[in-house]
């Protein structure tokens, strides 16, 4: 009954609350370091797989990845710090500034999917024409979920509009539709599986279903999750660059 | 000198087949001079005027925000073209660049296109519309449905992409593009013409409503993208009209009127944007004293400075969440933000009493997003004079960059533009030449390259010149003395042979003159098709496009005459020093 009551009192938050709880979830109060698999399926491209190294930051909104596999890809890098962003190239040893829609290795992984991003400043609750957010209890194959629409507050977003489903007990999101301005359905992203990390949850296994044109997929896996403090010369140029020698 | 004249025109004709046949080789030398300077002359004239003209136009006035070159905006569509309007002297035309890369899906295939916004309503002379047509050429359907309301987003593609996507008329394909503010969208375009286009690198563009491709960007109506402009004569006036483009597009100081409100209380403010940079805040604290001792954060990112005055109208300190509005300049609308005091400051002979002061980053997305009156709307508001202290922190309505002249500097320009990452909007006016003076190195480079290898010809046919004109001194060396022994002095004799080598230059370089003109007209009637082929750019409608020029021509005459009169000079110095006596008893 107490969970029942906790859930009734969790289903009349409004949105920005679920939002503000999602970000509390997996915001990462201390440094990470992992390793990161991409593996893409294309039409007509076939399966391309990337291993990488990423570190983190969030306090100063830093974050390296180094490619280490395939040997094409190997030692090239992407780091932020702050407002800049690099992009590394072993072949030439040049930095170039990019912005955060760069694809990362020619994946469709770009560089605002690794960088710290508050939701509730980004997105706000979609209300119907009273005025009223709308929450959804539902299931999620066999997890009970909330299901909710949100829509940007402001234009430096990927996808003006999102539909997310969230689960009861703990917030975290599982599933996430991206949409365009005109309603298409361009995104769907599964986040099938969570680990904790200092009291924060890491999602270790995601799959992005490009809607728009089918048959492509990104599949992302996150393993050796470390949270021990990094060195401050991990977020530089010369070590980004001394890596990939 | 008459005399000396017909002497020379008596001898050319006198042998004739001599000098036919040099002639003629003469005649060879020029036409391949004249033929490949118009080539390379026409290459150039192709790159600038058919294919950098459409892409940047001759002078092209790019905006963009975020430090993001897809972010081609600018808030204020009216004032920007009152700009150019005002020094539209010598030019033809003004086109908005609106254009973006996009995913398309077809008929169970997909690819890549650049989706280009045509405006169809726009008046056109009829120059430019040949122009167009011959790089456009419309094989179905017409340009003019482009316009029609009743279809969604009507689109026009070319035969090859139509192809690829397994689309005709009348068929919908789906796109899915960045807009400008790096969104993912998707949109559904209706097939309504398909063109033909004979350079490669264009093969790639769908056109589509400029009214519909500015609404599917994320354009309001009052925005706008780049400008391109067209000159009437690009070469005499581009860089004029862009340096005074460049000097009525200075910036002044980015400003909102209005009003901040702490609970019940509410004040007409003015509020600036400060500087993010060290050197700013430094000034800052040498402005100003602070109430309480400022943190990192009191003037950081999301930095909010008030006057202490203000703060004692409204009943304010540092933590309040103010609200500040204003009206919007467009839209009717009133925009209305909350932020955080992080600090109370009391200028020291600077500024005024009732101001507020946003970090840059967060005072530029508010002004962008939602532009404020103008300020002349507000005649008794608080405007910082040069003159102040404080008006070198406080950041102005965009940045413009300086004008640059050639390539290697646009270039520095724009790299150093992306390592400072600018949060104001940026301004840029550009020529084409400097965008583009590798087309004119690469020109000068090509005609170098032809007059390298004319002059390797030129050397042989001199050769036979030289040859040529020695026999013909030995053989009439007893007419030398013949002349001589009658009183012609060394001068003139030297000059009867140099008369004759250049008359004969000179009838020969206007025959070949003629030869090149007849042998471009001849090759420009020649269709080489050129789809799949890079070098495709060069032509025109799949023709080879020659363009001799008066001055190109003129040039190439006085250089044969130059060459020839060196040539001629030192044989006929030697004829003109022959003893009378000596020549005279000359015998073959």
């Amino acid at each position: 009954m107490l969970m029942a009551a906790m859930a009734s009192a969790y289903a009349q938050a409004t949105i920005e609350e679920l939002l503000e709880k999602i970000q509390y979830n997996m915001d990462l109060t201390t440094d990470a370091m992992a390793r990161v698999t991409f593996t893409q399926a294309k039409v007509e491209q076939g399966t391309k797989t990337i291993d990488s190294i990423y570190y983190r930051r969030d306090s100063d909104d830093s974050f390296l990845i180094v490619m280490i596999a395939p040997e094409s890809e190997k030692g090239n890098g992407y780091l932020r710090v702050g407002d800049n962003f690099w992009m590394y190239r072993r072949n030439t040893r040049t930095f170039q500034h990019i912005n955060r829609d760069e694809n990362i290795g020619g994946t469709d992984a770009r560089g605002g999917d690794f960088e710290r991003r508050k939701l509730p400043e980004l997105y706000v609750g979609v209300k119907d024409s009273s005025g009223k957010e709308t929450i959804t209890e539902t299931m999620l194959g066999k997890v009970p979920v909330y299901r909710f629409e949100v829509t940007a507050k402001v234009n430096d977003v990927d996808y003006p509009r999102k539909t997310y489903w969230i689960s009861r007990d703990n917030f975290l999101p599982l599933k996430e539709q991206c949409f365009s301005s005109s309603h298409t359905l361009m995104l769907t992203a599964y986040y099938r599986k969570y680990t904790t990390a200092n009291g924060k949850f890491v999602p270790v296994e995601h799959l992005y279903i490009d809607e728009f044109e089918k048959g492509n997929k990104t599949i992302v896996e996150i393993s050796d999750i470390q949270n021990d403090r990094l060195n401050d010369d991990i977020f530089t140029k010369a070590y980004l660059e001394n890596l990939s020698k | 000198m008459s005399f000396i004249l017909t002497i020379s025109f008596r001898n050319l004709v006198r042998q004739k087949k001599r000098s036919v046949l040099l002639g003629i080789s003469i005649a060879f030398g020029v036409m391949i001079l004249v033929t490949a300077n118009s080539f390379s002359h026409g290459i150039s004239d192709v790159m600038f005027n058919r294919v950098m003209r459409y892409v940047a136009g001759h002078v092209s006035v790019s905006v963009f925000e975020k430090n993001m070159i897809n972010c081609q905006i600018f808030r204020d569509k009216d004032r920007l073209l009152d700009i150019i309007g005002r020094n539209s002297q010598g030019v033809r035309r003004v086109d908005e660049a609106i254009g973006t890369m996009s995913r398309v899906i077809g008929n169970g295939k997909s690819g890549n296109v650049m989706l280009i916004g045509l405006d169809t309503r726009q008046k056109v002379s009829s120059q430019d519309l040949k122009e167009f047509e011959e790089s456009f050429a419309i094989v179905e359907g017409s340009y003019e449905s482009l316009k029609n309301d009743r279809i969604e987003n009507p689109a026009i593609i070319s035969t090859d992409r139509a192809g690829d996507l397994n689309v005709k008329v009348n068929d919908i394909v789906r796109i899915r593009y960045k807009n400008i503010f790096g969104q993912d969208q998707a949109a559904r375009l209706t097939v309504v013409g398909v063109m033909k286009i004979t350079n490669i690198f264009m093969s790639g563009v769908i056109f589509v409503d400029f009214k519909n491709l500015k609404s599917l960007l994320g354009y309001s109506p009052w925005e706008m993208g780049g400008l391109n402009l067209t000159l009437a004569d690009p070469k005499r006036d581009a860089v004029q009209v862009a340096d005074r483009i460049h000097a009525d597009l200075a910036p002044g100081l980015a400003r909102i009127t209005g009003s901040a409100k702490f609970k019940e209380k509410l004040q007409a403010v003015s509020v600036f944007g400060f500087f993010n940079d060290e050197a700013a805040k430094k000034k800052i604290g040498s402005q100003v004293s602070f109430i309480t001792p400022p943190d990192k954060d009191s003037l950081g990112k999301k930095g909010v400075l008030l006057t202490a005055a203000l703060a004692e109208k409204l009943g304010a300190g540092a933590g309040s969440k103010i609200e500040i509005s204003y009206d919007n300049k467009f839209g009717g609308k009133r925009t209305t933000r909350e932020y955080t005091v992080t600090a109370l400051m009391r200028p020291i002979d600077c500024l005024a009493d009732d101001v507020i002061l946003l970090n840059e980053n967060i005072f530029y997305p508010l002004f962008y997003e939602n532009l404020p009156q103008d300020p002349l709307k507000y005649p008794g508001a608080y405007i910082p004079v040069k003159a102040d202290p404080f008006y070198s922190v406080l950041v102005q309505e965009w940045v413009l960059l300086p004008r640059t002249r050639t390539t290697d500097d646009f270039k520095k320009k724009m790299h150093q533009l992306t390592a400072k990452k600018s949060k104001a909007a940026v301004v840029d006016v550009s020529t084409m030449y400097e965008i583009a003076s590798d087309i004119l190195k690469f020109e000068s480079a090509l005609n170098l390259i032809t007059l390298a290898a004319v002059l390797v010809l030129f050397f042989i046919i001199l050769v036979g010149m030289v040859n040529t004109l020695r026999m013909t001194i030995r053989e009439r060396t007893r007419e030398i003395g013949t002349m001589r022994a009658i009183g012609m002095q060394q001068g003139d004799v030297r000059n009867a042979f140099l008369c004759e080598m250049m008359l004969l230059t000179f009838f020969a370089s206007l025959v070949g003159i003629a030869m090149a003109f007849l042998a471009m007209w001849g090759i420009s009637r020649m269709t080489f098709d050129v789809a799949d082929n890079p070098l495709g750019m060069f032509l025109v409608s799949g023709h080879i496009y020659f363009l001799p020029t008066v001055a190109g021509v003129l040039f190439n005459v006085i250089l044969i005459l130059a060459i020839a009169f060196i040539t001629a000079y030192f044989p006929a110095r030697r004829a003109a020093a022959l003893k009378a006596a000596e020549a005279l008893r000359h015998y073959e």
